[in-house]
């Protein structure tokens, strides 16, 4: 059977691409993976072995800016706290306690301007949000106008004007711990960090720390390291945080066009033809 | 005057007769009988505009939530018993989706400005038909029929306000007519909606959810089937509850008081 398998198409990091799997599948082309972060792939390895690698770029995008802008919405508003108010079988509380923060006017930086991060500006301008942007590389300014969105060289601007930071960046070596005891001293303490992107791009510990003392005001993580936490972990415990499991591209649609892409990639490679996302190992 | 605390009923008028004022906080004003206090002489205001945009954000949030399963996705990530994140476990795309407005006033308009940005197909039911210019700025299609929206909709939203037309507005007929793969959030008044209804659908899967940050009544009784209900979500009448927005509607409202007392023009009076 092994000599048989020409395509891997990568569920959720599994299986795992190790050296022992690739000598073991010689006739292996292509894999193909559902989603568009690579950071689980040892991509030199793989293209060693002259197998091709490609990613789904496209069917991402929406769903994760739907999700970072779900997670906006709902931190600011504590809408999972209120709901448990709401159906809870004590009706003690006050409603003054029950106040959140107004999204609209509100200043969104977002952190990795790539496709996802764009497609939040222009969900956050619809919500009348001031938007900052640190990245890469600067937008062409068409694109900056388009959703009033002002660049920030550096970091440092953006964190300390945001009143909600959303880290929509790829894992690379240098975006490992971006946001540590720094970044987050830097930001204001009424301020909420949310992260679609991953978990290992936040410095958890310091995450947790500054959490606790009131150094931010509240975290949104839709991603974290590992996933799940073990169930001890502080962050379980925090009230000012919302965890969800990686729900960024997990949608009826997401999940059809992700396949689609995977598919479009697969075939491309199988007959030697250029593939409409292929990765290559930088 | 704020949740409807004090109830004004002709006792309550009656027992002050030096009253010259009710400022109501928020926009609606149906739990006010305006006949009956215009007899006793007696002015009211609202708090009508600055609750639009934190009204219209929870609109949009109440959807992403629900849709994404956002309250159940946090129960699984904190939950003592997950091992692992099911790979089967999806919600569904807003992106693309098609919201149906019941009430194009502020507020709805205000949440179609959002829909738009996510790439929704927005369609609207009103008394009247909003101008051209309003309607290509979101992208937004008049349903003249209200049963055009309900069975197209993926989402259908209601922000408009209690009045005797309204009453019921969404009833059994309306909720068949929904998609069963569609969910109703609701950001205008409990009573909009028949409640009973509203359960039956939700258990008998004729809708597939409802989020609502209104019911009748509020609180609902404690052992009322919404509340057990996997598949809605409820907030306690949240839809201005911002720091900044009840900082401006008590803002408005002693303006108003303090106008009224003076004998000046009231802002925002509801005539």
């Amino acid at each position: 059977l092994s000599k048989k398998v020409q395509a891997i198409y990568l569920w959720w990091h599994k299986p795992v691409i190790d050296r022992e799997l690739l000598q073991s599948l010689p006739n292996l082309k292509v894999i193909a993976n559902s989603g568009v972060g690579m950071d689980h792939l040892d991509l030199k390895l793989v293209a060693s072995f002259g197998v091709k690698m490609a990613n789904a770029p496209h069917a991402v995008s929406s769903s994760t800016a739907d999700a970072g802008m779900a997670l906006l919405l709902v931190s600011a508003r504590r809408l999972v706290e209120v709901h448990h108010i709401a159906i809870s079988s004590s009706m003690d509380y006050c409603e003054a306690d029950i106040l959140g923060v107004k999204v609209s006017g509100a200043t969104l930086g977002i952190i990795g301007m790539g496709r996802i991060g764009y497609k939040i500006a222009l969900r956050a301008k619809a919500f009348e949000m001031k938007i900052l942007y640190h990245n890469r590389t600067r937008r062409k300014a068409q694109e900056e106008h388009a959703v009033g969105a002002t660049y920030c060289e550096k970091i440092d601007s953006l964190l300390q004007q945001a009143d909600f930071v959303m880290v929509v960046v790829s894992l690379t070596p240098q975006t490992r711990n971006l946001i540590g005891k720094r970044e987050l001293e830097l930001m204001k303490p009424t301020a909420t960090l949310i992260n679609i992107s991953r978990g290992a791009v936040v410095d958890q510990e310091a995450l947790v720390m500054a959490l606790q003392t009131g150094v931010i005001g509240a975290a949104a993580l839709d991603v974290t390291y590992p996933e799940p936490l073990p169930r001890d972990h502080p962050l379980l415990q925090l009230k000012n945080v919302i965890i969800t499991p990686h729900l960024g591209i997990k949608t009826d649609k997401a999940t059809y066009m992700i396949t689609e892409e995977a598919v479009k990639n697969i075939l491309a490679a199988l007959s030697g033809l250029p593939m409409p996302s292929e990765v290559l190992p930088s | 005057m704020w949740y409807h605390k004090p109830v004004v009923n002709k006792e309550l008028l009656q027992s002050l007769p030096n009253l010259r004022i009710v400022a109501s906080s928020g926009v609606g004003i149906d739990h006010l009988d305006l006949n009956l206090l215009s007899s006793f002489g007696v002015k009211v205001s609202n708090t009508p505009f600055i609750v639009s945009t934190d009204t219209a954000d929870l609109g949009m949030a109440l959807m992403l939530a629900s849709a994404r399963r956002l309250v159940e996705g946090y129960e699984m990530a904190v939950s003592p018993d997950t091992e692992y994140f099911p790979a089967d476990w999806l919600g569904a795309e807003i992106s693309g989706a098609t919201l149906g407005i019941v009430g194009m006033g502020t507020i709805g308009y205000k949440v179609a400005e959002r829909a738009k940005a996510f790439e929704m197909k927005i369609l609207y039911h009103n008394r009247s038909q909003r101008k051209k210019e309003e309607e290509s700025a979101v992208g937004a299609v008049y349903c003249k029929k209200i049963d055009d929206l309900l069975q197209q909709s993926d989402f259908v939203l209601l922000s408009v306000n209690l009045t005797p037309q309204t009453h019921k507005l969404i009833g059994k007929r309306e909720l068949e007519l929904m998609k069963p793969t569609a969910t109703l959030i609701n950001i205008s008044r409990g009573l909009v909606v028949d409640q009973d209804a509203l359960v039956e659908a939700l258990q008998n899967k004729v809708i597939k959810a409802a989020a609502l940050d209104v019911t009748y009544p509020e609180p609902l009784p404690r052992d009322h089937p919404l509340l057990k209900l996997k598949n809605v979500i409820i907030t306690p009448h949240i839809g201005s509850a911002t720091k900044k927005t009840r900082r401006i509607m008590m803002e408005e409202m002693t303006g108003s008081i303090q106008a009224a007392l003076a004998g000046l023009p009231i802002p925002h009076e509801v005539l």
